[in-house]
C-alpha cells in the first residue's frame, strides 16, 4: 500500500472520474481502509496502466473502457470498482445510483453516453495495447 | 451438562427444526445438537427501515452493504455462495474449517449456522405432484397431510392461479398473496393476455407461494415491503428455521446444544451413543438417546453414516439441480422509477410442462433487481464504469433475473466420496464428482431455449445465460436412496436408516429424484412425517 497521501489522491481522482464531482473525506477514508484490507496486488503491467490512469480523468476513462473489453478482471479496474461500491453505499451519493423517473428527452443523453463509451473504448484499446507492448 | 435425552436431533436447519417442533409438541424430551454459528457482526447495526430510507439516511450502511472487510464487493467470483450478502455470510462460516469438501466439478454450499441453510432460503414453497413424489420415493397421501401441518407452522402466502398445479395444489393453509411489484406485474399481465397460446406450448405463469406472512402472527409481522429481505430478518415476516428453534427454547422438554459437531453414532442395546467433537474446545463428548434423528443436510448425514458404518462404503450417489440464471431486459420498464414498497423475494414463476404430466417440469423463478446494489450490475457491463453507471441507473428498473432450475436424477458420474485425512478436524474429508452426460446437457439446453423463447414472448429479452458451478442450486439429495430392501446405506421410506434399530434420517438423503421446484417445503414435510414415524416406532 502506498502512502496515505497517494491513496487520498487516488480516491479523489477515481471519485471525480466516476461521478464528475469532488468526493467527501469520509469516502476517501473508506477507500484508504479498503485498499489496506484488500491489498490488491499489481503486476508491472497493471502498475503501468494504473500510473497512466492517474494522469488524467480522460485517460482513466479510456483505459477503463479498453480494459472492460479486453481484460475486465484487471486489478487496475478493481480499484475503480471498489470506489464505485463505496460511493454507492454512502448516503451522500444516493441520487447517482437509485432509479428515478427519467423524461423522454433523457434518451438523448443516454444515446450520447453510449457513443462516448464506444469512443472511449476505441481509444482505450490503443492505449492499453501500447502499454502492454512497452511492458512485455 | 445433561448428556442423556429421549430424542436427539442433529442439525437445526429446515428439517431439524420441523422434526424438533413435531417431537416437542408431542411432549417428549428432545435435544438438538448443532454447531450453531450466528451473525454477530451485522444484525444489530441494520436499521429496521426500508431500503430507500436506509440508502438516503444511514451513514453506517457501508458496514453491512459492503462488509467490515469489504467482502461484499465481489471480484472474479462465480463460486457458490458468492451471492450471499455480508449479513448472510455467517451461513457458510466455519464450514471449510470443520466440514471441508474438495472437488473440481462439484461446489456444494454447507452451513453450520443456527437454522442452517434455511437462513438463506428464497422462501418458495411448492407441493410436489404425485408423479414427482412417486419418483422421489414418498407417499402422496402422507405428504399431503404433512404439507398442511408445515404450512400451518411456517405461514405461507400464495394464490390459486394457473401455476397452482405446480405450486400450492390443494393446500388449504394459505394466506392471501403478497402485493406484486411493478416489474413482475408487467410480465404477469403479458402472460394473461397471451395465456391460451402459451398454455398450448406448456408454459404456465403464476405467483410464487412464499413462506412469508401477509398477516401478523404472534411475534412475526406481516410483510412490510421494505426490500431488505436479502439483508435482514428484522420483522420476521419470512420464515427462518432459527425462529422455530428460538420458539422451542422456552419449552422445558427442549434443549439446544451449541458448538457440537456430531462425528458418528454407535448403536447400543437400548439406544444410541452420539459421539460429538466440540468446536469450541476440540473435546469429545458422548450423548445418549433412545432415538437419533439425523438432519444436518445430506452431505453432513453422509459423513456421519459413513463413519458410523466404519467406512465400509466410501462412495455414495448425490443429486443436485442444474441451475443457471438469465438476466433479461424489459423495454416497458425503461427509465421508470422502482417503487419504494417492494420485496427482494422472487414473486413470479414460469413453468415449462410440455407433455402436461406435471413431471420433469422446468422452471424459471423471476426476480427484479435493486437491493443487491447497482455496482454489481455495472460490473457485468462491457463498458467503462463511469458511463456504465449512467446507463445502468437508467435501465435498472428494466432488469429481470430468471433463475432456471432443471429436474435431476442420479447417475454413476455424480457421487461423493469420503477420504481419510489426518489434517482435518474430523480426520477425513469429503470429495466429489458431478458430471452431466451429453444427453442431460442437451435436454437442459433445449429446456433453456424454450424458457428463453417464452420470456421473449412475455416482453423479457434474455441478455445472456450465466451458469453456476454444479452445487449452485443449493438443492442436494439422494446420498442414501429410499429403499425398502434393508440394504445398508439406504433409508426405509419411513425414515429409518437401514442396518440400524433407532437411527432415522429426516433430511433429503433418501430422495431418489429432484424436481426443478425448490425442495425445502417438501423436505420439511418429510421431516414432519419422519418425526411422527419415530414416535410411532416407540
Amino acid at each position: 500500500m502506498e502512502s496515505k497521501s497517494t491513496a487520498i489522491y487516488e480516491a479523489e481522482q477515481i471519485g471525480h472520474y466516476l461521478l464528475s464531482i469532488p468526493i467527501h473525506d469520509s469516502e476517501k477514508n473508506t477507500y484508504i481502509d479498503a485498499m489496506q484490507k484488500l491489498n490488491i496486488p499489481f503486476s508491472n503491467y497493471e502498475q503501468a496502466l494504473w500510473n497512466s490512469m492517474l494522469k488524467s480523468k480522460f485517460k482513466m476513462a479510456c483505459i477503463d473502457a479498453g480494459l472492460a473489453l479486453k481484460d475486465p478482471n484487471n486489478n487496475a479496474r478493481r480499484k475503480l470498482f471498489t470506489m464505485l461500491a463505496i460511493l454507492e453505499a454512502s448516503p451522500n451519493y444516493t441520487q447517482y445510483f437509485l432509479s428515478r423517473n427519467f423524461s423522454f428527452f433523457y434518451l438523448f443523453k443516454i444515446g450520447a453516453v453510449g457513443i462516448r463509451a464506444v469512443l472511449r473504448a476505441m481509444i482505450g484499446i490503443l492505449i492499453v495495447n501500447n502499454i502492454k507492448r512497452k511492458c512485455s | 451438562m445433561q448428556l442423556k435425552y429421549d430424542y436427539i436431533i442433529v442439525g437445526s436447519g429446515a428439517t431439524g427444526a420441523i422434526a424438533a417442533h413435531a417431537l416437542v409438541e408431542a411432549g417428549v424430551n428432545v435435544a438438538v445438537l448443532d454447531v450453531g454459528v450466528e451473525d454477530e457482526k451485522y444484525k444489530e447495526i441494520i436499521p429496521n427501515k426500508d431500503f430507500i430510507s436506509i440508502r438516503k439516511e444511514d451513514d453506517n450502511q457501508k458496514k453491512y452493504f459492503l462488509g467490515n472487510d469489504f467482502e461484499g464487493i465481489p471480484w472474479q467470483t462465480s463460486k457458490v455462495g458468492s451471492q450471499l450478502t455480508p449479513p448472510r455470510n455467517f451461513l457458510t462460516q466455519l464450514s471449510k474449517k470443520f466440514i471441508p469438501f474438495e472437488s473440481d466439478s462439484f461446489s456444494p454450499m454447507e452451513s453450520m449456522a443456527k437454522g442452517g441453510l434455511g437462513g438463506g432460503w428464497g422462501l418458495g414453497c411448492y407441493e410436489f405432484s404425485k408423479p414427482e413424489l412417486d419418483a422421489i420415493g414418498l407417499k402422496e397421501s402422507e405428504m399431503l397431510k404433512a404439507y398442511e401441518a408445515v404450512a400451518s407452522h411456517i405461514g405461507i402466502s400464495g394464490d390459486k392461479d394457473d401455476a397452482a398445479p405446480y405450486t400450492l395444489r390443494d393446500l388449504k393453509n394459505v394466506m392471501p398473496v403478497s402485493d406484486l411489484e411493478q416489474n413482475l406485474n408487467g410480465i404477469f399481465s403479458s402472460y394473461k393476455n397471451q395465456k391460451n397460446s402459451l398454455n398450448k406450448k406448456g408454459i404456465y405463469v403464476g405467483r410464487t407461494p412464499l413462506a412469508v406472512l401477509t398477516k401478523d402472527r404472534e411475534n412475526r409481522r406481516a410483510i412490510q415491503y421494505k426490500d431488505m429481505d436479502l439483508w435482514s430478518d428484522k420483522d420476521k415476516s419470512g420464515y427462518r428455521s432459527w425462529m422455530t428453534i428460538e420458539q422451542l427454547s422456552s419449552n422445558s422438554n427442549f434443549t439446544y446444544h451449541k458448538n457440537c459437531l456430531v462425528i458418528k453414532f454407535r448403536e447400543q442395546e437400548n439406544g444410541v451413543d452420539v459421539i460429538v467433537k466440540r468446536t469450541d474446545t476440540n473435546e469429545e463428548q458422548i450423548f445418549t438417546c433412545k432415538k437419533l434423528i439425523l438432519s444436518p443436510g445430506v452431505l453432513g448425514t453422509a459423513r456421519i453414516v459413513i463413519r458410523s458404518f466404519d467406512y465400509k462404503k466410501e462412495q455414495l450417489p448425490v443429486i443436485c439441480n442444474p441451475y443457471c440464471y438469465i438476466p433479461c431486459f424489459q423495454w416497458r420498464m425503461l427509465g421508470k422509477e422502482i417503487e419504494q414498497r417492494k420485496t427482494g423475494f422472487g414473486q413470479l414463476m414460469l413453468f415449462l410442462d410440455e407433455d402436461k404430466t406435471n413431471f420433469d417440469v422446468g422452471l424459471a423463478a423471476l426476480y427484479s433487481y435493486r437491493s443487491l446494489l447497482l455496482f454489481k450490475l455495472i460490473k457485468e457491463s462491457p463498458l467503462n464504469y463511469s458511463d456504465s453507471r449512467i446507463l445502468m441507473q437508467y435501465m435498472q428498473s428494466s432488469f429481470t433475473i430468471a433463475g432456471v432450475h432443471h429436474p435431476e436424477k442420479s447417475s454413476a458420474t455424480k457421487f461423493i466420496r469420503m477420504k481419510q485425512n489426518v489434517e482435518t478436524f474430523t480426520g477425513d474429508i469429503l470429495t466429489g464428482q458431478y458430471i452431466l452426460s451429453d444427453q442431460e446437457l442437451q435436454t437442459n439446453e433445449n429446456r433453456e431455449k424454450k424458457i428463453k423463447s417464452a420470456l421473449k414472448t412475455l416482453g423479457c429479452q434474455p441478455i445472456k445465460t450465466i451458469y453456476t458451478p454444479h452445487g449452485g442450486s443449493i438443492h442436494y439429495a439422494g446420498t442414501l436412496p429410499f429403499s425398502d430392501n434393508g440394504e445398508k446405506f439406504s433409508i426405509h421410506p419411513n425414515g429409518k436408516l437401514a442396518g440400524t434399530k433407532n437411527v432415522f434420517v429426516a433430511d433429503g438423503s433418501g430422495f431418489n429424484y429432484l424436481p426443478a421446484k425448490g425442495l425445502t417445503f417438501t423436505l420439511m414435510a418429510n421431516a414432519y412425517n419422519v418425526a411422527k414415524n419415530v414416535l410411532k416406532n416407540e
